[in-house]
């Protein structure tokens, strides 16, 4: 059959209607839906962020997809293990960051067009290193960071004459204090040993040593910082100045509402509850601290990412610009859920030169924007889920069973090398 | 000492005690309903009922769509029940009364489902779901549940125990199809069984949170134990919101109990005369 | 075929899991890397399971609790539906209910109730065991101290198992209930007739009756004990508690997959529990084996 060729002049204005076609298709199709996958409280602040988003974008729907915080890191597990059913926008807690990231599911947004390298003097140094994989692909940007503090009853401590740089100024010294305290008001130190050896372990990390493991696969559980966290806690048990107290229960609560608990080693949102609904009779009677022997350590924190099959990466990019990288967002975010702003122009604001009347007054914000500068990143390596639980396992037994801490770190250490070789 | 005069009333006493136990935990859900966050997290914790019981529907209802997803766990639930009591009893008359190729182990198969745990099977799952297209949708919770190995061993042992196979030989002889014996002399029969099946479908169903997990994108389809759980952060839970909703989430498994043991004992006196 | 709407949806929903599953218990799979990252190992991971410590500190939980909250309930069950079958005539429906009423109960209720509860210094157990242990003679058997149920491995486990007694004491009450309305009256009577005493009557016409449903209920306390996932996790804050003490194979498998992100490691688990449950129930089965049709 013979095949008629229109000239090329008039194909090009074909295709070039065409174009024009598609584009006014597109651009007058129904409203367009982007994603967001979190977890409370993220959750509020990116509805939060809504009115701004619409004035910006009037035809682009957000959708916010809110599930409890271990459903959602579960649902994200089964959705990006058939790189199904993503989100286009997918926020992620400091913990699965790593987990998430080695398994490449997500966009990296060092690479063009996102850049975000160029404004990495914009975010807190540790946070975003945070979200930076060990191949040097960022693959998360930081939302709010949670700096580590020493919350401390002010009251107790006068009464048992104890100062505050007694506390902070070496764990031997903080541990002394306990001793001071309990005799003198009866008051536990801690809620439970393990607290102090979290933190200590986090301490004089060498660079190329993850938490556990360092960057080569040797587990690290017996070196120095290991054994001092394990003496230290094993020395507050053994002074009877820990209440054996879990984190969120009952005796918890009640141990800040009575005033049995004299210090809490936590992320600088504590206060924020305590004043809420823990303790709000204790109003006044708080100070907030740096945490013993310039220890800086950081509790939790939330990331946004995108996931590579996401069909919306330009708007996703831009939803997420908002959330991290305007201050207007950040400081509303502060404000209302005490999200700490990871953007570092933030911290500039008059806000963080308030007082607050929880803790007595206290200027604590300004405390927290120091600590949080100083924290280090640390490596993070998939292992170190199954390494807190070991760790967490050995020291249960020294502090219950009476275990030899050498014999506890070794088997630690043998354990976690099973793991590592698989 | 009269024993036989002893007996029934220790017995009426353990028994009584025992309910009140069981009744205990349940009641200080719906006291903590009635409670602010604060008051719940005191020690000792409220003994009875406190104030806040509007003020924690009220934060419920505004942090998620309760209602919407009450709907949806009603309607789920149902389905669910309605196929699954359909399809297993069925099939467990057939593996009762009929030999045929491959009983034993196409039966031991079955069984062999019961022994994964759900959540091993979460992936699977959801790529089967992937795959129809039946994410974000109800039908892709009730219509796996229907197949449910737990009700066609129930039903098997059931009809193997109390439906008595002359009565179905004699049917059978009178000329009565397959599926009009199954009908009209094996269902009736069954009612006692089926009632307890369809109540624990239903509370199974209900009280699902894995498979809509796996499932639902929107949180507007969800069914109430996610949407429940979605309002738990790991460090700001409104816990009076949340035990306000526990509470009300069981109100239907109650009054459903209610009805059904009405049911259950239609059903001695329709066992029990034969 | 009556079967066949059942098989279908059997085999589609039922099945598939379970092939996958069985093969990646061959794999070592990072689930977050997506399908293809899939490796094979062959019999790595099971080598890795029996070679693990920590399975068989969760075996051995598994089967303490199994036993030790499956016993009590059909021992109790029993007789309890049977007195309530027998005694109970208006007052049956509120007592069905209220022994029923656990398990309808959602966990993240029982979590909170029972974490308040449990506590040491101010939960009810405590305060209520402190109260009986001054009544004379209780006394030697009860000591009034108070028990650190949630943090002391030793005291983890009773702790997990009252909780799973009491979820699901109602249920097989009820079970027994429908099984126990079965039999007709007119055998009891005749019984009667014939002199025997209640106590016989228990022994030599409703155990031998219900011997299907006991065979039944066994065999779901067995698979549902050793599967026991929901109540230790909420309990133990998903933890297992303090040395692991009320770490089951279930939930040992539950963190492998999600929280340390090994799928193979996890379904190869989770088929060495099966083939320990397989085990048991084909005992079970062997112990109260039904015989077809009409007894």
């Amino acid at each position: 059959m013979l095949k008629v060729r229109p000239p090329f002049r008039t194909s090009l204005r074909f295709l070039m209607a065409g174009l024009a076609g598609l584009t006014l298709v597109a651009s007058a199709s129904a409203q367009q839906t982007l994603t967001v996958a979190a977890y409370p409280a993220v959750d509020e602040i990116a509805k939060s962020a809504i009115p701004m988003w619409k004035k910006k974008h009037p035809d682009v729907e957000i959708k916010v997809i809110s599930r409890a915080f271990a459903d959602h890191h579960t649902a994200m597990t089964t959705a990006l293990s058939t790189s199904s059913n993503l989100p286009d926008v997918m926020v992620v807690e400091y913990g699965f960051v790593a987990r998430f990231a080695e398994g490449g599911g997500l966009e990296d947004l060092g690479a063009a067009p996102y850049n975000i390298k160029s404004q990495q003097a914009h975010f807190v140094p540790y946070a975003f290193r945070q979200g930076t994989t060990n191949a040097g692909t960022v693959v998360a940007v930081p939302a709010d960071i949670g700096p580590g503090t020493l919350l401390y009853r002010d009251d107790l401590l006068k009464k048992a004459g104890v100062k505050e740089s007694d506390l902070t100024q070496s764990w031997d010294s903080f541990v002394a204090s306990g001793v001071k305290i309990k005799a003198a008001t009866g008051a536990y130190l801690v809620a439970h040993a393990r607290d102090v050896k979290d933190i200590v372990i986090r301490s004089d990390i060498k660079p190329g040593e993850g938490l556990y493991i360092d960057n080569k696969g040797k587990v690290l559980v017996d070196t120095p910082r290991f054994v001092r966290a394990f003496e230290l806690a094993k020395k507050v048990r053994e002074q009877k100045l820990d209440g054996k107290i879990g984190a969120w229960s009952n005796e918890w609560s009640e141990g800040f509402k009575r005033g049995t608990i004299a210090t809490q080693l936590s992320g600088a949102w504590l206060a924020g509850h305590l004043n809420n609904w823990l303790a709000p009779n204790t109003k006044g009677l708080w100070r907030a601290a740096q945490l013993p022997e310039k220890a800086y350590g950081s509790w939790g924190g939330s990331f946004y990412t995108i996931p590579k099959v996401s069909k919306n990466k330009a708007l996703a990019w831009e939803f997420i610009q908002m959330m991290t990288l305007n201050p207007e967002m950040q400081l509303s975010a502060f404000k209302s859920q005490d999200a700490f702003p990871a953007l570092v122009d933030v911290h500039k604001d008059a806000f963080f030169d308030q007082p607050i009347e929880f803790l007595g007054g206290q200027k604590a914000r300004l405390l927290w924007r120091d600590a949080a500068n100083k924290i280090t990143a640390v490596d993070v390596h998939k292992l170190d889920p199954i390494a807190e639980e070991i760790i967490n396992t050995e020291m249960d037994k020294v502090l219950d069973q009476g275990k030899d801490i050498k014999t506890a770190l070794a088997d630690a250490k043998a354990l976690l090398e099973r793991r590592v070789a698989r | 000492m009269n024993t036989e005069k002893l007996a029934p009333r220790a017995a009426y006493l353990l028994v009584g005690v025992g309910a009140l136990l069981m009744l205990t935990p349940f009641y200080f859900m719906f006291v903590f309903a009635t409670h602010s966050r604060t008051e719940i997290f005191n020690l000792p914790p409220p003994l009875f009922f406190g104030d806040s019981f509007l003020l924690n529907l009220q934060i419920l209802t505004e942090k998620i769509p309760f209602w919407r997803s009450l709907g949806w766990s009603l309607y789920v639930a149902l389905a669910s029940t309605a196929l699954t009591l359909l399809f297993c009893s069925m099939g467990g008359y057939a593996f009762a009364m009929f030999e045929f190729r491959g009983k034993q182990p196409l039966f031991l198969l079955v069984m062999g489902t019961m022994l994964l745990p759900s959540f091993l099977g979460m992936i699977p799952t959801f790529m089967i779901m992937d795959a129809f297209g039946w994410i974000d949708q109800p039908r892709a919770l009730y219509i796996p549940g229907a197949a449910s190995a737990f009700g066609i061993f129930m039903m098997r042992q059931f009809i193997g125990a109390s439906i008595p196979k002359d009565l179905i030989e004699a049917a059978r002889m009178d000329g009565c199809g397959e599926l009009g014996i199954y009908w009209r002399i094996v269902l009736p029969l069954l009612a006692p069984a089926m009632g307890t099946l369809g109540l624990i479908t239903f509370i199974a169903s209900w009280n699902n949170f894995i498979g809509p997990l796996i499932v639902m994108r929107s949180p507007e389809m969800y069914t109430l134990p996610l949407a429940l759980r979605s309002m738990q952060s790991p460090v700001n839970t409104e816990w009076g919101a949340v035990m306000a909703g526990s509470a009300i989430a069981t109100l239907p498994l109650l009054v459903l109990f209610a009805i059904s043991s009405r049911r259950l004992i239609d059903g001695l006196t329709a066992g029990a005369v034969k | 075929m009556l079967v066949s709407p059942f098989l279908i949806l059997f085999l589609v929903f039922g099945v598939f899991p379970l092939v996958f599953s069985f093969y990646l218990a061959f794999q070592t799979w990072e689930p977050t890397a997506g399908l293809s990252s899939m490796k094979f190992v062959g019999l790595g991971n099971f080598a890795f399971a029996i070679t693990d410590e920590w399975f068989w500190k969760s075996l051995k939980n598994t089967a303490w609790l199994a036993f030790a909250s499956g016993v009590p309930q059909h021992v109790i069950a029993i007789p309890l539906a049977y007195f309530i079958h027998t005694s109970f005539k208006r007052t049956r429906n509120s007592v069905i209910g209220a022994y029923f009423l656990p398990y309808i109960t959602s966990t993240v209720a029982i979590a909170m109730m029972f974490g308040t509860l449990f506590s040491t210094d101010f939960g009810l157990i405590n305060i209520s065991l402190r109260a009986l242990s001054q009544l004379p003679g209780l006394g030697w058997l009860i000591s009034g101290e108070p028990i650190d149920w949630l943090n002391r491995a030793e005291n983890v486990k009773p702790a997990v198992a009252i909780v799973v007694f009491w979820r699901y004491i109602g249920f097989n009450t009820v079970l027994y209930l429908a099984a126990l309305q079965t039999i007709p009256k007119d055998i009891y009577e005749a019984a009667t007739m014939d002199g025997a005493r209640r106590l016989q009557q228990f022994f030599y016409i409703t155990l031998p009756s219900l011997k299907p449903m006991i065979y039944f209920g066994v065999t779901l306390s067995v698979v549902g004990g050793l599967q026991l996932f929901e109540e230790p996790f909420i309990l133990t804050g998903g933890r297992g508690g303090t040395d692991q003490a009320g770490m089951t194979t279930a939930m040992y498998m539950y963190r492998t997959a999600f929280e340390f992100n090994d799928f193979g490691a996890a379904s190869a688990l989770s088929w060495l529990l099966f083939v320990v449950v397989a085990v048991l129930t084909w005992l079970t089965n062997r112990a109260f084996k039904p015989r077809d049709g009409s007894q």
